[in-house]
């Protein structure tokens, strides 16, 4: 039977969502938008079913970016996959935005490399990919800072990976908001599709990797 | 209004859903977030719709497990759209609106005030017209309920709601969060007459309210009770006490007042976290002359049920939602009221 996987991704100011049926992709829309994704995703999903004569009772799975990315935005995704994956018993696959970057851009998907995508104040999200998967967690910082994880890797791709570089490793930069999100929406669909072989997948979680902003309560006098 | 709907409720920090059929209540789950905000004095918004969006579709499972249903035997999904801290709202509806998607089931957003002020319709088939004191850490207002989409605010307060004032003044003194039970705890052992604190607004004609002022006159008296640097435990009881005691005696008049206003009023019913107080129970209860209604707690806090009856209500009378349903952090019941709070760009809060 064919695997047929609908996956979609508002992690940044896009919302996009690509139909997969077998090996190739029967649908797909992209949209730049910086808010209202609460209010477009499910009619863009019911669109992209529509125009390729799928309906949701045919689904294999669900596939969502996970991020890293605007909290909000995988926040809509994720809770709209794990709603439909509940109402359709069909597991929901988490992507991360590093293995859709890396699958879809890596010029040299087996060497050691780290995959960077933009975070707020000009930090970076970093992750670590070796023999073509990720390796141990993510982590984030000013680029300046991040001269340890870039020790021993053979190159670097991504956001700001021109500067993470330094002209000492060998750089892949995309644009800020690259890949183009049809083409990273693609890639999370194919990595859903795949995943499905090892088994049922945990539900899907955004990845936040910044720890949430919450200050500790102000001391108050002691009680005797 | 014998539909079988499923509650989902996310607006603050409990996770919640529940089944109904009619009146009847087959589940009614609720994961509170107590322990996530314990230490942070407070709700962090961040934290919880963190929590929110993981935590949904467990819920709903649970809901759907315990009222031995599955998904194909309910009628429609009923999802809190507002208002409330937003992250938390977006996630209980994408939430149901995959949930919608997937099995066709329609979808209805309700206004989480219309969840809590049509509960006494749902626990004791109160006839409209009644008057209601939503009463919680977010909101307070007296509504007069004329139906499933009619409200008329007739008061409310002028800036926190006596939720918040619970919880600040627990914090002030030490106590654990949630504030309202830890607050009520300790006045037990409280003289109330200890101190003088403010009924505000009683000076004032109508039925609007404030409680800002009251929680600085706690911090004044806080600090005027320290020995040492440190509050005997003795003062803390007695705050506690007088401080309750001013909430429930302005709330008591304020109801009064807001009675008078509503003469038509069946009832006066109290809903939301801090009708869970004995104390102002026990002095609404007093006002009369019509009957005086508290739902049981579960069904007084956050709750999935209330947001499934709303529903209910809204489905009888052929709402259904579309897939572009808004998440509102705004959503103010009367909108011919003017606003009272967070009057600014955004509009009216509640």
């Amino acid at each position: 039977m064919t695997t047929t996987v609908l996956a979609f991704d508002c992690s940044a100011a896009h919302c996009a969502a690509a139909l997969l049926s077998g090996h190739r992709i029967v649908g797909a829309r992209a949209e730049t938008m910086a808010r209202g994704q609460a209010e477009r995703l499910m009619p863009m999903l019911a669109e992209v079913l529509e125009d390729a004569g799928v309906g949701y009772r045919d689904l294999s799975a669900i596939g969502v970016g996970i991020g890293p990315g605007n909290f909000t935005g995988l926040r809509i995704a994720v809770a709209a996959a794990r709603g439909l994956s509940l109402g359709l018993g069909v597991p929901a696959v988490g992507i991360t935005r590093f293995e859709a970057i890396h699958a879809a851009c890596s010029p040299d998907p087996f060497a050691t490399q780290i995959v960077s995508v933009a975070a707020p104040r000009d930090h970076v999200y970093l992750q670590r990919f070796a023999g073509g998967l990720p390796v141990g967690a993510p982590d984030h910082g000013a680029p300046g800072d991040c001269a340890a994880a870039l020790a021993d890797v053979a190159l670097v791709l991504g956001h700001r990976a021109a500067g993470l570089g330094q002209g000492r490793i060998q750089a892949y930069p995309l644009e800020e908001d690259g890949p183009p999100t049809g083409i990273l929406v693609a890639a999370i669909a194919r990595l859903a599709s795949r995943r499905l072989a090892d088994g049922a997948p945990p539900r899907p979680a955004p990845l936040y990797v910044r720890a949430a902003d919450a200050a500790p309560a102000r001391p108050v006098p002691p009680v005797r | 209004m014998n539909a079988t709907v499923l509650g989902i409720e996310s607006s603050c920090d409990d996770t919640a859903a529940a089944v109904l059929r009619g009146r009847c209540i087959l589940s009614n789950v609720v994961s509170s977030q107590t322990n996530l905000h314990a230490a942070f004095g407070g709700v962090v918004p961040e934290l919880a719709a963190r929590a929110h969006v993981e935590r949904l579709d467990l819920c709903v499972e649970e809901a759907l497990r315990r009222a031995r249903l599955t998904l194909m035997e309910i009628d429609a999904i009923a999802v809190t759209a507002g208002p409330g801290l937003i992250g938390g709202v977006m996630a209980g509806v994408m939430c149901a609106k995959g949930l919608a998607a997937a099995t066709g089931l329609p979808l209805i957003g309700v206004n989480h005030l219309a969840g809590h002020a049509l509960t006494p319709r749902l626990t004791d088939d109160v006839p409209y017209p009644y008057l209601m004191l939503l009463v919680s850490g977010g909101h307070c207002q007296f509504l007069r309920v004329d139906g499933p989409n009619g409200f008329a605010r007739l008061g409310g307060t002028i800036d926190d709601a006596p939720g918040e004032a619970f919880d600040k003044v627990a914090r002030l003194l030490g106590l654990d969060q949630p504030g309202g039970p830890a607050v009520e705890r300790t006045a037990r052992d409280g003289d109330a007459g200890a101190f003088a604190f403010p009924r505000p607004l009683l000076d004032r004609a109508g039925c609007d309210l404030s409680f800002s002022g009251l929680k600085t006159a706690v911090l004044r008296a806080r600090d005027l009770s320290l020995v040492d640097g440190a509050l005997p435990r003795s003062a803390r009881a007695d705050i506690c006490a007088a401080f309750q005691e001013a909430v429930a005696a302005t709330l008591a008049e304020k109801s009064r007042r807001a009675l008078a206003l509503c003469p038509e009023a069946t009832a006066f019913a109290v809903a939301g976290g801090v009708a869970a107080n004995a104390a102002i129970r026990t002095a609404l209860e007093a006002v009369g002359p019509v009957p005086f209604l508290a739902p049981p707690l579960a069904l007084c806090t956050d709750n999935g049920a209330m947001i499934a009856w709303a529903g209910s209500e809204l489905l009888a009378m052929g709402q259904r939602d579309g897939m572009d349903l808004a998440p509102r952090p705004r959503w103010p019941l009367d909108p011919d009221a003017a606003p009272m709070l967070g009057s600014g760009r955004k509009g009216a809060k509640a």
